[in-house]
């Protein structure tokens, strides 16, 4: 059991600090070596989830789930009232999606999603995070300065756009829907999905290229 | 708890690195980190008091560290604390008790199958009614306290409006200490200019997702 014990935390903390090496590749390797021992994990399994995310689960999930809302009107409805249930529907269910709210682009608003806390992210329908969504610098900013954080990514809003920032605090996780590109009315789903960016889907890019270019 | 984890609206930070490559694991391993904190036969560790572990790493520690570092210096610490291993078996990477059996070895369908089973609730019956509704103006309390909890230090003592409604869940404040409570959750809605001053966009907003006693009426 847990001790929920803070002080003896901390001691921990400090004995690993100093018995451990400081590679993370070794560290990670005696955890593993450890819980392999314990009979607490199998490495051939770790293996196959590594694949898992490398492979199907990804932001291309999250660009089907865009590419359909902005096709199927029943669809986005349902997604923005129970983003969970709506991604369930797809087949996407999976960590961190169990409370999912969409918020969507309009052309005169923009959302970004953070995490200052920790960096809670969905990775059910986004895979891993990407580095710089865990960084310090993008967690203490984003907050503070959205306008400045955007416009590193080349995101450049006019005053008139208002940005919402979504820092997610609690077990909610956040899904932006980008505005749907002019000129793209003939495409189909797949086609949509192939133009949605595992960025504009966190809010740090907004102008999508419909290709081509 | 007012450490270092808690990042919002510091200052002194720099421009974020936007040039990353697009691999989702960009070392072998954070991969398998991931892979252990999925498969783990370890269920007696709340996520609250994971959280709260990991905040309690050493504060250059916490900053200096890549993010499945801490994931896993966070594992270990929780893992020793718990007994399910010590920092001597740790070390040695040779355990002092038989193994609790083995762990049967699944394809990759399975593993995408079971991934679709995580989507954890945290939904959580509330006997009281909700205080607030949505519309209403809120201030988030002025003084945090020394344990987990999720109401960052940038957004105490300001004034926002309830954007909804979750109805009850997990309490993390409790949660990271082994008692299992829930209270109604709401995403609060604060001006930049409320939290920032005057400089701050007048049309922007930040929202987060808080527990009813992180708020009063204003």
């Amino acid at each position: 059991m847990p001790s929920f014990d803070p002080k003896k935390i901390t001691k921990i903390h400090q004995h690993l600090h100093s018995h451990l090496p400081s590679d993370p590749a070794l560290r990670v390797k005696a955890l593993e070596t450890i819980l392999v021992e314990k009979g607490l994990v199998n490495s051939e399994n770790i293996d196959r989830w590594v694949e898992v995310y490398a492979d199907d689960i990804g932001p291309k999930r999250g660009a089907h789930v865009v590419a359909r809302a902005w096709t199927d009107p029943a669809f986005k409805a349902r997604l923005l009232a129970d983003g969970s249930k709506a991604v369930g529907e797809m087949g996407y269910a999976g960590p961190a999606s169990g409370h999912l709210k969409a918020v969507e682009n309009t052309a005169d608003s923009h959302n970004v999603v953070v995490c200052t806390l920790c960096s809670c992210y969905p990775f059910a329908i986004l895979g891993m995070a990407p580095n710089w969504y865990k960084t310090a610098a993008y967690r203490s900013r984003v907050v503070r300065e959205p306008r400045a954080v955007l416009a590193e990514f080349g995101v450049e809003l006019s005053e008139d756009t208002a940005v919402h920032v979504w820092d997610s605090t609690a077990e909610l996780r956040y899904l932006v829907i980008p505005e749907r590109p002019a000129g793209t009315d003939g495409m189909t789903v797949d086609e949509l999905a192939k133009l949605v960016t595992r960025n504009s889907m966190i809010g740090t890019d907004r102008d999508l290229k419909t290709g081509g270019v | 708890m007012d450490g270092i984890h808690d990042l919002g609206g510091k200052l002194g930070y720099g421009p974020v690195d936007v040039n990353e490559p697009e691999e989702p694991f960009h070392a072998d391993y954070e991969g398998r980190e991931w892979g252990m904190a999925r498969t783990a036969r370890v269920s007696n560790i709340p996520i609250d008091w994971w959280r709260h572990t990991r905040e309690l790493i050493d504060p250059e520690d916490y900053l200096n560290r890549s993010y499945f570092d801490s994931w896993a210096q966070t594992d270990m610490a929780a893992m020793i604390d718990a007994g399910i291993f010590t920092l001597a078996e740790l070390k040695s990477g040779i355990s002092e008790t038989p193994p609790l059996g083995q762990i049967e070895t699944v394809d990759y369908d399975a593993v995408l199958k079971h991934n679709g089973t995580l989507a954890s609730k945290f939904e959580h019956p509330v006997d009281a009614p909700a205080k607030y509704f949505v519309g209403q103006s809120v201030i988030t309390n002025a003084i945090g306290h020394e344990g987990h909890t999720r109401l960052p230090e940038y957004a105490r003592a300001k004034v926002g409006v309830i954007l909804s409604h979750h109805g009850g869940h997990l309490f993390p404040d409790d949660c990271a200490k082994g008692i299992e409570a829930a209270q109604h959750l709401y995403t609060v809605s604060f001006k930049a200019t409320e939290l920032w001053g005057a400089n701050a966009s007048p049309n922007d907003s930040v929202s987060l997702d808080l527990w009813e006693s992180y708020l009063d009426a204003s």
